[in-house]
């Protein structure tokens, strides 16, 4: 069989692997094991929009088959009605950074030791549950495409989570860490973590809830970089620019926050959300979605970018062989020159937010909303009294403004991102940032 | 695959895993799945997706060991690497698994006139535009999914079942200015009004237009039920999980036999619900599933259990294991949770009516506090829907919360595997701007 005709690109996207999980509660193995997977995407460009074809377990196909497998997804994109079209974009693959230590070359024995070592130093009186889990990815990428690119590279990202949960008198509080990256095994040496889980939620059995309102807040570096994921980073995706469900829709040019902020997307840095080259075989590199305070870029696809304009392809990204979304990768708040010591004292009366239990945005509309995983009271730029349960929400077009400082203490944190039903690998960062004006969600009252 | 092709490796992998373990669990599924998505009004992609997966899990002097796979071929590498994982599991008190149980074909969630075709799922996107045309919003985005999938449960123990079902979800978002709404439906049977999730989509984009803010205090509100299930989802349910409770993750522990929400209310899941999503007659392990009563007029009454944990706690399996797919282990969970009471006429009253809440997942599990931000929210009086709301944070807990529901509404409506009617809660703390 011949190549279909009237196909105007098609991409395979192949990918292969293995996950290993270990799962200790309260010092019970209750897994450790590894289980296998193997999918491919096809994706065919027909006269109008995409015919797309996944197949679990798929083996490469003489050209005869792989003709066979066109066809089928060019029958698809004949119900199609969008005049799709994809710019130009560079192609080139990055090197994967090197690993520390191969997780290959670890036992799972030692693996489950180590997990067991960390899950343990969270014992503590109160805490009444602890659980650790180990998560590796090993996973082999294949990209080929009409155009005569062929990428395949090797990634491992690895790492664990530990939770524990402290209950008194009836009050169930959590304390949880996490620590995951694509530099090889980091499991060693890291019982701090599980000791601090413990001593977090211990702590809040005492903390108390914070009044909700306007107020001043500073938020943590992990909470910041949350902070731009969400009220920043969504609305930039080249996929709801084109549909018209982001407000920042038609606003390049347009000031929407203060000079000191900038915020950037780059997949390239070899951070969590690392890819040596996106979904669709586009180079990865660094794209300022807000720069000194002004609307940019969008993030893109070869899709969107030929559709909306504004930004660089290279931002689409895969949950393992599903198709391709326009993604963040490594989100982040540039440094700016304020120490924390300056934020705290020019806050002077707010709240300090510190970690993540994660956030959510609604970006046609504009509104974000995302938790911290506790917070202090700031009196006289000092903290004082410990509460928990505070949520923060917002406008993206007006919070920005509310950025008076960025602090010069950016750091990364790992963790995942869903979307479209896919979850993929991203980290968030930023320096303590004083955001003005902020409304506070906290069940407290007077 | 043919089934009668799988059911020759599924045979050479029992009589290999039972040379060297106790016991050995076989799930195999395979399934094909069309959707075709909209991109504002034009469909822009149709996708098929062929899926199969194979999940092991062994048992052996009470060593639980699981694997899985895409590639049935592999059934040895997937065989080997179950059997490893149990040696390092912790070993526990066990019962063994179900024995020649059911062999019945299951079709309880399965509709022989659904096509799983791409020209159907876009039939179902015209249905939704159809609807949207109704009120003046545009459309963002849009999808319509039809599946049908075959499952089969195995085990040494001479237990053999098989299912088939089908599927179809449509959804579709809309927006007005920057006023944005959405909606969906689920079904197993081909049976969702594409024309009604449309028109109501592009209703709550165009109402909540121009909305206006509200001051910071107590209100009395109305929850829908994807609201209701949205902060459900996040703390109740996790704390009914028979793990959880024994593992001192869960709320309500400590308060089997208690009053723990509203003495007027049940709380149960049925598997054997009409048309439920979650409609079965065994759960992933093959066990017969039954009505699991969580609140009986209010009092906790039950938790929920799979096999591992009731074994281990020295408790009876409510039949609660599901799986998410082959490639997932098996997990407690529930088929279909149904809240109920005496139904009321739950508008007559003023009351804010919230349709969702944006990051209810940030909600605290173990406390059950939350502090959300409102979406699509409403002044509603004798049930017209008034003034939209534009911004405002709801904050409070959901245990406490399900003490002060004071009305159920007549209607329903299925959210996942939930079937719930929507609330209605007095004084509420509301944080406006």
């Amino acid at each position: 069989m011949t190549e279909p005709s009237g196909i105007r690109y098609h991409d395979l996207r192949h990918v292969t692997g293995q996950a290993t999980l270990i799962d200790i509660d309260n010092g019970v193995v209750e897994s450790a094991g590894t289980s296998f997977f193997n999918r491919a995407i096809l994706r065919v460009l027909g006269p109008r929009g995409w015919g797309i074809l996944q197949i679990d377990n798929y083996t490469p196909r003489s050209t005869k088959n792989f003709h066979s497998l066109l066809a089928s997804a060019y029958r698809l994109a004949a119900i199609t009605q969008q005049d799709v079209n994809l710019s130009e974009a560079p192609s080139r693959t990055l090197d994967v950074p090197p690993m520390k230590e191969n997780p290959r070359d670890v036992s799972i024995e030692e693996k489950t030791s180590l997990l067991a070592d960390i899950e343990k130093a969270a014992k503590f009186p109160k805490v009444v549950n602890r659980r650790a889990n180990y998560i590796e990815q090993f996973e082999q990428i294949t990209f080929s495409d009409s155009e005569g690119h062929e990428f395949s590279y090797e990634i491992c990202r690895s790492g664990f989570n530990v939770l524990a949960v402290a209950s008194r008198n009836g009050t169930v509080q959590m304390g949880y860490e996490r620590v995951h990256s694509i530099r090889g095994f980091d499991l060693r040496h890291h019982q701090e973590c599980g000791e601090k889980a413990a001593k977090v939620a211990v702590a809040l059995l005492d903390a108390g809830h914070a009044k909700g309102g306007k107020m001043r807040v500073v938020l943590d570096p992990e909470l910041a970089g949350v902070f731009a994921h969400e009220a920043v980073g969504h609305a930039s995706e080249g996929d709801l620019v084109q549909e018209g469900n982001s407000v920042l829709t038609g606003k390049i040019g347009i000031r929407i926050g203060n000079d000191t902020l900038t915020i950037v997307d780059d997949p390239s840095i070899p951070e969590f959300g690392f890819e040596p080259f996106d979904a669709e075989g586009v180079a990865v590199q660094r794209t300022e979605i807000i720069r000194n305070g002004v609307v940019n870029a969008f993030l893109h696809s070869r899709e969107t970018l030929a559709a909306v304009g504004n930004g660089v392809a290279g931002h689409a990204r895969a949950m393992n062989a599903e198709a391709p979304l326009v993604r963040m990768s490594n989100t982040f708040i540039e440094n700016g020159d304020a120490t924390f010591e300056e934020i705290m004292g020019t806050c002077n009366k707010g709240v300090l937010l510190i970690g993540s239990r994660g956030g959510q945005v609604d970006p046609g509309r504009g509104i974000f909303q995302f938790n911290a995983e506790y917070g202090y009271l700031i009196e006289n730029g000092e903290c004082s009294k410990m509460v928990r349960d505070v949520s923060l929400s917002g406008e993206i077009l007006s919070t920005l403004h509310g950025i008076l400082l960025c602090g010069n203490d950016r750091k990364m944190h790992p963790g995942y991102c869903g979307k479209g039903g896919q979850s993929v690998p991203v980290s968030d960062g930023a320096p303590h940032v004083l955001l003005d004006n902020a409304l506070v969600g906290g069940s407290g009252v007077d | 695959m043919h089934w009668w092709v799988v059911v020759v490796w599924i045979d050479q992998v029992l009589k290999e895993g039972i040379r060297r373990v106790d016991e050995v669990e076989i799930f195999y599924a395979d399934g094909v799945e069309v959707s075709a998505d909209l991109k504002r009004t034009n469909v822009n992609i149709a996708t098929r997706s062929d899926e199969c997966g194979l999940g092991i899990r062994t048992i052996d002097k009470g060593r639980i060991g699981s694997s899985s796979t895409h590639n049935p071929k592999m059934w040895r590498e997937c065989l080997d690497a179950a059997i490893a994982s149990g040696k390092l599991a912790t070993p526990q008190e066990w019962n063994g698994l179900p024995k020649e149980l059911f062999r019945e074909h299951e079709k309880i969630c399965y509709d022989s006139n659904l096509t799983v075709d791409p020209q159907t799922a876009s039939d179902l996107l015209g249905g939704m535009l159809d609807g949207a045309s109704q009120y003046s919003a545009e459309i963002t985005s849009g999808t319509a999914t039809l599946s049908t999938a075959t499952e089969m449960i195995v085990n040494s123990n001479d237990m053999r079942c098989t299912k088939q079902h089908t599927g179809v979800s449509i959804s579709l978002e809309a927006i007005k200015g920057q006023s944005t709404g959405s909606e969906f439906a689920q079904s197993c049977f081909f049976d969702v009004d594409p024309y009604f999730v449309g028109e109501r989509a592009a209703f709550l984009a165009f109402h909540s237009a121009d909305g206006k803010e509200i001051e910071t205090g107590e209100y009395d509100v109305l929850l829908s039920p994807i609201a209701y299930a949205e902060l459900l989802g996040a703390t109740f349910i996790p704390a009914l999980n028979g793990r959880n409770v024994h593992a001192g993750r869960s709320y309500l522990a400590n308060h089997l036999g208690e009053l723990i929400v509203d003495k007027k209310l049940v709380m149960y899941d049925d598997p054997f619900k009409e048309k439920g999503l979650g409609s079965t007659h065994w759960d992933a392990e093959g066990m017969p599933t039954c009505r699991i009563d969580f609140v009986k007029e209010g009092v906790l009454s039950s938790f929920a259990y799979d096999l591992r944990t009731a074994y281990r706690y020295g408790m009876e399996s409510t039949a609660s294991a599901i799986r998410s797919g082959p490639n997932g282990g098996t997990a407690i969970g529930h088929h279909n949770f149904i809240v109920d009471g005496p139904r009321t006429d739950v508008t007559d009253e003023r009351v804010i009516y919230i349709n969702s809440v944006v990051g209810a997942h940030t909600a605290n599990p173990m406390s059950g506090d939350f502090s959300v931000e409102l979406s699509n929210a409403f002044w509603m009086e004798n049930g017209e829907f008034q003034t939209p709301i534009h911004s405002a944070m709801f904050a409070g807990n959901v245990f406490t919360m399900l003490k002060n529901i004071c009305g159920v509404s007549k209607d329903v409506r299925q959210v996942g595997s939930l079937i719930l009617p929507s609330i209605k809660l007095q004084k509420q703390h509301l944080i406006g701007k």
